[in-house]
């Protein structure tokens, strides 16, 4: 047994919290996108975290205390989960946002198709300025 | 936190730099949170009262309030006896604040203040998942996130401070604090020899977050935390009863 | 581990301008231990939910504190508030723990807090 929570025992035991198949989507971003320390470095600029990191820890406490579509303790395991597997080679808080758009979609909150097609749209609108 | 651009020296700003380019992450986390907004899962409006209180935290009116325990004996028995009430003295009000009023799941409003003495050491972990006293310390580091970090701690504290550069001696015991229901801690360290007439802002100035949550000691001339390298577990841990 | 879906607009109303767990104080009754009492944590089924640590199960404490009145973790994950129960801080050994910790630390200690249902007398 565990000396930490009984989700920790389950990832042990075989017993995953959240369905671990890679998505498409999201493996895209993983291997292709650029992070924040190499943006930051290529860049000069001094902030250690990126800019979006505080919006992405507004939806995850918004996701939890509002609706609570994902309370924090499931999204929480189930990142902690993700991390050591799917996305330990991901640095933080890149690691976070993409295992919570992982949680997301394999609890059908959104769907991969409709995530794609509106990053496209949102790069689009970033990119057209 | 993003650094306030500083007056340069014939009083203009100094262009900040900025990163010229859109990454997948930042939009990964765009059209994530507009499709959540689409589909009820939380308001604009909910989102913005969010963003707002996460950009109002940081660890410094928890170095504040151990700097005024160090500097008056009343209040540290305030802060020792009932930690949100003490917290108002530094600026922080548990209670009725943004962006809930009454604290939310990971913030519920219990604070207890750990107090250090010459023979005695805290630490604190959440062993459950990562419960932090986000209202008056800030985020919590990327490490304390770990479950290397969450499973370690209880099972072997000395072997993990020392990883931070804190060797204890055997007559100095060491306290786990696990903060795994309603109440949030922070750790009142000892002040350090050394620091003698100080003032307030002087002594706030080294107590740094790691030694609020009892990974450090404050040492003068230390205000900053140490870098600290992020490792996956080791050692699983191995229940014996 | 299956889902809790709230209904937080009881909770708001009760917990505005009084805070969690502040809000439930006076509701638990009489608390069964007192400060200094001996116990032992029981090892209670936990099918669905819980924040009862694994390596405290089975294991004596000592209690530090009485620290506040609220519903269990257990219950609450359920939105179930009706019976609130008193929360203690308990002093853990930690050679009771981890019977091959180090005899040279004998008094380090762990302290943690769970409500009442999980202790017995020692």
């Amino acid at each position: 047994m565990n000396a930490s929570s009984k989700n920790d025992t389950n990832a042990e035991n075989g017993e995953h919290m959240v369905d671990l198949t890679p998505i498409a989507l999201l493996e895209t971003i993983r291997s292709h996108g650029r992070v924040w320390g190499e943006l930051a470095a290529q860049y000069g600029v001094t902030n250690p975290d990126p800019p979006w990191k505080v919006n992405l820890e507004a939806t995850c406490d918004a996701l939890s205390a509002e609706a609570c579509a994902l309370p924090l303790l499931e999204r929480r395991s189930e990142e902690d989960e993700l991390s050591a597997s799917l996305y330990s080679n991901v640095p933080f808080p890149e690691r976070q946002l993409l295992a919570l758009a992982h949680s997301m979609i394999k609890r059908g909150l959104v769907d991969e198709k409709e995530l794609a097609s509106r990053m496209k749209q949102v790069h689009d609108r970033l990119t057209s300025a | 936190m993003a650094k306030k651009p500083t007056e340069g020296e014939h009083g203009h700003r100094p262009p900040a730099p900025m990163v010229d380019e859109v990454s997948d992450f930042e939009v990964l986390e765009m059209a994530v949170r507009e499709l959540a907004i689409e589909k009820g899962l939380f308001s604009a409006e909910d989102h913005r009262r969010w963003t707002e209180y996460m950009d109002t935290l940081g660890p410094l009116p928890a170095a504040r309030l151990v700097a005024k325990a160090w500097l008056d004996p009343a209040y540290k028995k305030l802060a020792v006896t009932d930690g949100v009430k003490a917290s108002l003295q530094v600026g922080i009000d548990w209670v009725n604040s943004m962006p809930t009023n009454f604290g939310t799941p990971s913030d519920y409003c219990n604070l207890r203040v750990l107090e250090d003495t010459p023979k005695l050491k805290h630490v604190v972990v959440c062993t459950l998942c990562s419960c932090y006293p986000r209202p008056i310390l800030g985020q919590s580091p990327e490490w304390y996130r770990t479950p290397n970090y969450r499973r370690r701690l209880v099972r072997w504290p000395r072997q993990v401070l020392a990883e931070f550069g804190l060797q204890l001696p055997p007559d100095v015991d060491v306290r786990v604090e696990d903060s795994n229901q309603k109440s949030r801690f922070i750790v009142l360290p000892m002040r350090p020899a050394g620091t003698e007439g100080w003032t307030e802002d002087q002594l706030a100035e080294i107590v740094t977050r790691d030694c609020l949550i009892g990974v450090a000691v404050p040492k003068p001339g230390v205000t900053a935390n140490a870098k600290r390298p992020v490792h996956p577990a080791v050692h699983p841990v191995h229940h014996d009863h | 581990m299956s889902k809790s879906h709230h209904d937080r607009t009881h909770h708001v109303k009760k917990a505005t301008g009084k805070g969690d767990p502040q809000c439930f104080k006076g509701e638990a009754g009489p608390p069964k231990f007192k400060v200094g009492d001996h116990v032992r944590i029981k090892d209670l089924p936990d099918l669905f939910y819980t924040r009862c640590q694994v390596y405290t199960r089975g294991a004596p404490c000592t209690v530090a504190a009485l620290v506040y009145e609220s519903p269990a973790a257990e219950d609450e994950a359920w939105d179930n508030t009706d019976k609130p129960e008193w929360f203690y801080s308990l002093i853990f050994r930690q050679k009771d723990l981890w019977p091959d910790y180090p005899e040279a630390y004998a008094n380090d200690t762990v302290e943690t807090e769970l409500s009442e249902r999980w202790l017995e007398k020692a």
